[in-house]
């Protein structure tokens, strides 16, 4: 996909202020320091040495050293004036400042002092820049996990090292595993340890406020992190395909799962298809969505859920008639 | 072919383009009009830029100069390049133009190599495509001032995301920071039924995987808050900005946990021995609060602090019959009536859709 403009103008004018402050640095590390591949940086060197002030004369273009560049080092010779940083603009400075003082905030206690003092210097520094420009936005970010299980599993990140957990799934079992911590994803609502887990031999996220239980264990962590990947439950064509009609009121499950389709009823409702992977998720997805569900496709889903809530039914009458006259009515 | 022929080559085929002013990308042309009007002693006319900026099109229209022109300003506007006008009594009404370096400059700064690596950090948060956008560009512009290369390991294996807000997220941040008021058509969260809305927006809240919108409805004369989520189509600013102030004694994160039922509570719970693990994660000692009555006979009694109902009574629905509630009586109605539902689901028309599409 071609990049948008803004993007590359802002890479072109930074690029130009950067090499201004660092005579003669690599192709490579450009790029890097961009992260932009290398060709894009030449690319983008092409384009600044036609560029500069009317008349584009020689003398008046953006001008690079030929025999470094040669060498695959860039030496800008000619700025046009273009030696400045540029200020951040209104969104994109909400954008940063609201993510560290969520991060400042919110994870500070699970980080080490050093750690928490970068965040703080950081955020100080780009407050100092910007203003007040990100007192429009406050985000708070769940962190509902017990404080030794943080503390264990950034330990264990740290020192690379295995952790052995007692977990609680979606399907209310318990289950102690061997993992190597990748990464701890913090989010608005819930977060997760993002870890290869030995038990199934594969990459797997648990959630924190379901870990029971965790300790360092004294072996190294065997796996490299894999690329840190978004939170929602990726479907594949291997889990079962569901078709739910629902009341307009339950748009929220088009928007918050990944569903494969979704069409639009012209009275207001709407049908969704999604992969399940889990049957107890589908249980307790239609057990919250019964109000508004007209049908489902199999409709056998259905029956399983119905079956579950009429036992609970049963119990709570039970319960009633344990407690006898004035006790809990059903 | 030597390097160095190559890059001649292209060098003089892009400033051919580049003189000839024909299709020039945009990224090209704003990048010259920018260092034209950093470099302008003074100002520039509109008729200079037209003539003599590398992209604009000497021979079209007036008409496709002054759009494509006011397009421009716009874009370098939201990157943070004010171009100011610049009124001259010698030359009449013709305005002229220019870019204000103490406006355009970053104050002076130095990040290390670890702040850098935590802004990398934060410009991942977001998962709104405009915002990311938005964060990725800061991103370019504080490099400038860093030290090469970012310590990406800055602050270890952690790594933030926040729920996509959607589209209604981008207006309102910009209405909000500049004080203007926004129009929208909000559904009701109880009664589903649609509604036109003028807010006053004062802050912008993310919490517990919902957006929220704080702000005074102008029709109702108080302050409310809005899931954004529940409003459909788009959001419009309305009349001037800087038309309001955010009322000094509101505290906005104070009314969102108040728009939950902020107040936390105790529930009481019999549950079936070795489940609901994740409930029991969350148990307190329950101190000298009395428990309504003890849990029946094969059961552990679990008391659980929570402070919205409707999202424990979901939770609990989900464990059926392994979580029962004691107490207080209005969850246990909450999650009866749920179950009552999910009950009656089976019963439910001819149990599947009809044979069109899905």
């Amino acid at each position: 996909m071609a990049e948008r403009t803004p993007e590359r103008l802002v890479r072109l004018l930074g690029m130009v202020a950067y090499l201004d402050r660092h005579p003669g640095v690599p192709v490579e590390d450009v790029a890097v320091h961009f992260a932009v591949s290398p060709e894009q940086v030449l690319q983008d060197v092409d384009t600044l040495w036609v560029s500069g002030t009317p008349g584009y004369w020689p003398d008046d273009l953006i001008d690079f050293d030929a025999n470094s560049l040669e060498s695959g080092v860039l030496r800008l010779t000619q700025s046009r004036g273009m030696t400045r940083a540029m200020r951040l603009g209104t969104r994109e400075a909400v954008a940063l400042v609201a993510a560290l003082r969520a991060l400042h905030e919110s994870v500070a206690d699970a980080l080490e002092p050093a750690e928490r003092e970068v965040i703080a210097s950081t955020l100080e520094a780009l407050t100092a820049a910007t203003g007040e420009a990100a007192a429009t936005v406050d985000v708070q970010l769940a962190v509902e996990a017990a404080p030794e299980v943080i503390a264990a599993a950034r330990a264990a990140l740290r020192e690379r090292h295995r952790l052995r957990l007692r977990y609680v799934n979606a399907s209310d079992a318990i289950s102690e595993r061997d993992v190597d911590p990748w990464a701890l994803l913090t989010g608005d609502e819930h977060s997760y340890l993002q870890a290869w887990c030995h038990n199934v031999e594969g990459e797997r996220l648990f959630r924190l406020d379901r870990i029971l239980d965790a300790r360092v264990l004294d072996e190294p962590a065997a796996t490299r992190p894999g690329r840190v990947r978004d939170t929602t439950f990726s479907p594949s064509d291997a889990h079962e395909r569901v078709t739910l009609e629902l009341d307009g009121q339950a748009r929220w499950v088009a928007e918050q799962f990944p569903v494969e389709e979704t069409t639009d009823l012209s009275d207001g409702g709407f049908r969704v298809v999604l992969r399940v992977a889990s049957p107890a998720w589908l249980e307790h997805l239609l057990l919250r969505l019964a109000p508004q569900l007209r049908s489902a496709e199999p409709a056998t889903v259905v029956a399983g859920a119905a079956a579950a809530a009429r036992r609970a039914l049963d119990a709570y009458q039970g319960l009633e008639r344990e407690a006898g006259p004035g006790g809990p009515a059903v | 072919m030597p390097l160095r022929h190559v890059i001649t080559s292209a060098r003089y085929r892009a400033l051919a383009c580049a003189v000839m002013s024909d299709a020039l990308p945009p990224a090209e042309r704003l990048l010259n009009l920018v260092i034209a009007l950093v470099n302008t002693s003074g100002r520039m006319t509109k008729e200079q830029i037209r003539t003599s900026v590398a992209g604009y099109d000497r021979e079209g229209s007036t008409e496709a100069f002054e759009r494509m022109f006011e397009r421009d300003k716009e874009t370098l506007r939201e990157l943070g390049v004010p171009i100011v006008t610049v009124h001259s009594a010698a030359h009449g009404d013709d305005a002229g133009y220019r870019v204000d370096l103490d406006a355009y400059a970053l104050p002076p700064m130095e990040l290390s190599a670890a702040q850098l690596g935590v802004l990398g950090l934060a410009a991942e948060f977001w998962q709104d495509q405009t915002l990311r956008a938005d964060a990725a560009r800061a991103l370019t512009k504080l490099r400038v001032v860093g030290t090469t290369p970012a310590a990406t390991d800055a602050v270890v294996g952690l790594a933030p995301r926040l729920h996509a807000a959607g589209p209604a997220l981008g207006p309102l941040l910009d209405a909000t920071h500049a004080r203007q008021a926004v129009e929208f058509t909000y559904r009701a969260a109880s009664t589903g039924e649609v509604l036109h809305r003028q807010v006053q927006p004062w802050r912008l809240i993310a919490s517990r995987g919902g957006w929220y919108l704080v702000g005074l409805d102008t029709g109702r004369g108080a302050p409310r808050v809005f899931r954004l989520s529940r409003i459909v189509g788009d959001v419009a600013a309305v009349g001037a900005p800087g038309a309001f102030e955010v009322p000094p004694d509101v505290d906005p994160m104070a009314m969102l946990l108040d728009s939950q039922h902020g107040t936390t509570r105790l529930a009481w719970l019999a549950v079936v021995p070795d489940r609901a693990g994740a409930l029991r994660s969350r148990a307190v000692e329950p101190g000298d609060e009395a428990t309504p009555r003890p849990a029946p006979a094969g059961r552990d009694l679990v008391a659980v602090p929570y402070d919205r109902t409707g999202d424990l009574a979901d939770e609990i629905t989900g464990y059926t019959d392994a979580v029962l509630v004691l107490g207080p009586a209005e969850l246990r109605e909450e999650v009866v009536r749920r179950l009552r539902e999910a009950a009656a689901m089976a019963d439910r028309g001819p149990g599947a859709p009809g044979g069109t599409g899905g």
